[in-house]
């Protein structure tokens, strides 16, 4: 009995140290973190888009908070891309490593358009300052992203 | 080893002299003569609209560089699983383009996959589709891209491999995949869901990607618009099936907002596997018709 229930222990110690090392793995595996940081831009967008179709008003605060996330998320996914990345559940095209040069030009563009949207002020500029974001996500996805599988 | 008798050889000849016959017979293309062209004045302005339906530009831009990049002077290569397509020039140039083309000439490309001289288009080039398209509607098109600017553009062979009689070979496929009628589900709903309908099933021949094929290379209607592999390699397409029960969608004018502006506002699944250059085109649509393609996606269950 006591033998069970040591048999038991130890299978159960052993599963939380499975358990454990899976997460570490999941929580170091490049392709997980940057699919995890471009979900933080997706919903960082979502507060963007309601006031470009003006669900809600213009508010520079929203404005500034919200762009400024999706400059530091995109900042963190581009360096998540290493050699050999990609396959399996990733999105990632092989393209992002046989056109590097264009894949980090597209993030950079990427970035700038986040940093220029941070700094906007007025709702004037606002709609220029969306489709200049936007163009960028979309340009890159369409060159260095396969549809979702 | 001993050599085939004389008489077996002239059998095996024979054979295929009748079967050489037969395969001739069975791939003969059957063009419309001109004579079933109706009158009719061509309304460019509609041209136009089923221009960008139907994504012309998508397959017939130009490679990149080129000195008129807007215009559909045809060049980029197209990746498909049997070799690699340069689509022709749309503009009215009359060496490359369609300047020489007759009324007949166009309807028989669009409608029976047939060049003005005759030979069959690989099916690459949807005329499985297009054959729903109304004669009136298929002359306003020709109308449309004839009053382009003319480009003259000299594209590479396509390279396929056995080119010429897979071309020929074009003809057997026509008989299976062309005798079924074009599908287009017409009754049932409100006028903008039969206008949404046409354009989808017919000029914007959105199956061709979205619903799986059977190993003919026919649309699978049984699997209707429900995703598939990507034709090009890249991946999988999306299905389009239960947009609304998926929360893909909240709305018909969500899914109007998302095709007008795609990822511009963010709605990131319009811009993967070459659906960008297919939603930068449906943005050109008047509004009424982005909500009847909206309608008509939302309606499949």
């Amino acid at each position: 009995m006591s033998l069970g229930k040591r048999t038991l222990a130890s299978l159960v110690g052993s599963s939380f140290l499975v358990a454990g090392a899976w997460g570490a793995a999941l929580t170091a595996d490049p392709a997980h973190l940057r699919h995890e940081a471009m979900e933080t831009v997706q919903e960082s967008f979502k507060p963007l888009r309601a006031i470009a179709v003006k669900e809600t008003p213009f508010d520079a605060a929203v404005v500034k908070k919200n762009a400024t996330t999706i400059l530091e998320k995109l900042k963190e996914a581009h360096g998540l891309f290493p050699e050999g990345s990609g396959g399996g559940d990733s999105r990632a095209k092989a393209e992002i490593w046989s056109d590097r040069a264009g894949f980090d030009t597209a993030m950079k563009n990427a970035q700038a358009a986040a940093t220029a949207m941070a700094a906007v002020t007025d709702e004037a500029a606002y709609m220029a300052a969306m489709k200049t974001l936007g163009g960028s996500c979309k340009a890159c996805h369409d060159k260095y992203r396969l549809p979702k599988q | 080893m001993r050599l085939p008798s004389r008489r077996a050889t002239a059998a095996i000849a024979l054979v295929s002299a009748v079967a050489a016959f037969v395969f001739w017979g069975l791939t003969r293309p059957d063009p419309l003569p001109a004579s079933a062209i109706p009158a009719h004045t061509a309304d460019r302005a509609n041209g136009e609209v089923l221009y960008h339906a139907g994504s012309c530009f998508a397959c017939h831009k130009p490679p990149d560089g080129a000195a008129n990049p807007s215009l559909p002077s045809g060049g980029t290569p197209f990746k498909t699983p049997i070799g690699v397509f340069y689509p022709q020039n749309l503009t009215p140039d009359p060496e490359t383009g369609l300047g020489r083309w007759r009324e007949v000439d166009f309807v028989n490309a669009m409608t029976r996959g047939l060049a003005p001289d005759g030979r069959h288009y690989f099916p690459a080039f949807p005329y499985a589709a297009y054959r729903a398209m109304p004669m009136t509607d298929l002359l306003d098109l020709r109308a449309y891209l004839l009053s382009l600017e003319a480009v003259k553009a000299v594209h590479p062979p396509h390279t396929v491999p056995q080119l010429g009689l897979a071309r020929r070979g074009v003809g057997l496929w026509k008989r299976i995949a062309l005798a079924r009628a074009p599908f287009l589900p017409a009754s049932g709903g409100s006028d903008s869901w039969k206008r949404g309908a046409y354009l989808v099933n017919a000029p914007g021949h959105c199956g061709e990607c979205h619903t799986p094929k059977s190993w003919l290379m026919i649309e699978d209607l049984n699997r209707y618009m429900s995703g598939g592999p990507h034709p090009g390699g890249e991946g999988k397409v999306p299905s389009l099936r239960g947009l609304l029960a998926r929360e893909k969608y909240e709305d018909v004018s969500n899914l109007t907002l998302a095709l007008q502006n795609g990822e511009e506002l963010g709605y990131e699944d319009l811009s993967s596997g070459g659906m960008a250059a297919i939603q930068e085109n449906l943005a050109k649509l008047p509004e009424s018709d982005v909500r009847a393609i909206s309608e008509y996606l939302l309606s499949l269950k």
